[in-house]
């Protein structure tokens, strides 16, 4: 008794939520029928345009004019083609709520894993664990958002959410080919699952979604499943095998073998931004195998830099020393009166 | 003999059909689906899985639902 009053309750919400649907799709020919009037009215004005410069022998202008109007004519054509395929589609009839609560009842047999939330107002349908050539994907929440209904012709009112995911390497949002960022990308299936909404068909809607879930369309997906576990190249981007990517240490991503080296003191994988260069020997190596020089500052590998001084800065110090010892050796010159050489 | 008959293939389609009396569920998909396989949908009526020799009675309301849809980046 207690679960036949919540579902009538949560009919009620369904049916509420219809009619916003209704409401929303009539505010939406409002706005595409301003749109028409206002490239008829810009059709008017360009008649105008014309005529005036037909009176006037202005053939140029005229010609301006007709060019306009041929752009615009086939924006305008589409528009309307487009409208008129919107107006046309079946009428939208609201279930009754009986429907509605039948409806419910279908989804509790069908959906062995169906809960909703009243104060949420969404509906959830649990899918099985999806697997697409040989790859799973985890199961997936397909989370219906009532009060999001109104917003149908302009967004998709529900999340496809990963339960347990495996991620794209190259992209953590996308969860399974045809889902980015928990929406789902409908592709043949979208008119139906908009119509089935339209018209309070709730579980053929859950069936349809979990209909793309359980497909994998190779011509579209977001990412292939072909380089599903394929990383992307921190630097360059091109995808890679996991044997192919080498991990760089000091920064802590993946590269790939042309953006990657290794360092020539330690053996440690380095991409080629956190390598350096020794300026005297010219090797890459990683900044653990590397120091400055005490004098100068420049950054040399370890092994090119001598109690803390590089290859120059030690031959200029070991010249001042020696001058220095020149200089102590030598007796002083003797002193000799003003203006006498 | 009338039944409410909807499709959620393609464009989708929803609305009351007349149907010579006798016939049953899978002569009823070969007719509106022909040549697609029945294995790829979901036919349901009023609201239940029917055998396909299931014989359909004025006022069933048959449901096609397909179960293998391609997703795409580029839909609309």
């Amino acid at each position: 008794m207690k679960q036949h009053k919540t579902r009538i309750k949560l009919a009620n919400v369904i049916l509420l939520a219809l009619i916003e649907i209704k409401k929303a799709r009539l505010k939406d020919i409002q706005l595409k029928l301003e749109d028409i009037g206002y490239r008829s009215s810009e059709a008017v004005k360009d008649s105008h345009r014309f005529a005036i410069s037909l009176g006037k022998d202005w053939q140029s202008a005229a010609q301006q004019v007709l060019d306009k109007v041929s752009r615009d004519m086939n924006d305008f054509s589409y528009h309307l083609s487009r409208f008129k395929e919107f107006v046309s589609r079946d009428t939208v009839s609201i279930p009754a709520l009986p429907d509605i609560v039948s409806e419910l009842h279908q989804m509790e047999l069908e959906f062995e894993q169906f809960r909703f939330d009243l104060a949420g107002k969404t509906i959830s349908v649990i899918t099985k664990p999806i697997v697409l050539e040989n790859i799973t994907f985890g199961a997936f929440e397909i989370q219906l958002h009532l009060n999001e209904f109104n917003k149908l012709y302009q967004n998709r009112p529900y999340r496809v959410i990963a339960l347990n995911p495996n991620p794209a390497a190259t992209d953590e949002d996308v969860t399974h080919p045809h889902v980015s960022h928990e929406i789902l990308c409908e592709g043949d299936g979208h008119t139906a699952i908009s119509k089935a909404l339209e018209q309070g068909r709730i579980c053929d809607f859950f069936t349809m979604v979990i209909g793309v879930l359980e497909n994998y369309n190779s011509a579209s997906p977001y990412v292939s499943i072909d380089d599903w576990e394929r990383r992307g190249c921190y630097d360059c981007g091109r995808t890679m095998s996991s044997e192919d990517s080498y991990y760089c240490d000091s920064c802590d991503n993946d590269f790939c073998d042309h953006c990657s080296t290794y360092c020539q003191k330690c053996d440690t994988t380095v991409c080629l931004g956190c390598s350096y260069e020794c300026p005297a020997c010219g090797q890459p190596v990683c900044s653990r195998c590397t120091a400055k020089c005490k004098d100068c500052e420049e950054v040399f590998c370890k092994d090119c830099l001598t109690d803390g001084l590089c290859q120059s800065c030690e031959e200029q110090r070991k010249e001042e020393d020696e001058y220095g010892e020149e200089q102590e050796s030598e007796p002083l010159p003797s002193v000799q009166s003003d203006s006498l050489g | 003999m009338r039944i409410l008959y909807i499709n959620n293939d393609g464009a989708g389609f929803a609305d009351y059909l007349e149907i010579a009396e006798n016939t049953t569920v899978e002569q009823f998909f070969k007719i509106k689906m022909s040549g697609a396989n029945a294995s790829d949908y979901m036919i349901r009526v009023n609201r239940q899985p029917v055998p396909k020799d299931y014989i359909l009675q004025e006022n069933d309301r048959v449901t096609i639902t397909p179960t293998k849809i391609e997703g795409a980046v580029l839909s609309s």
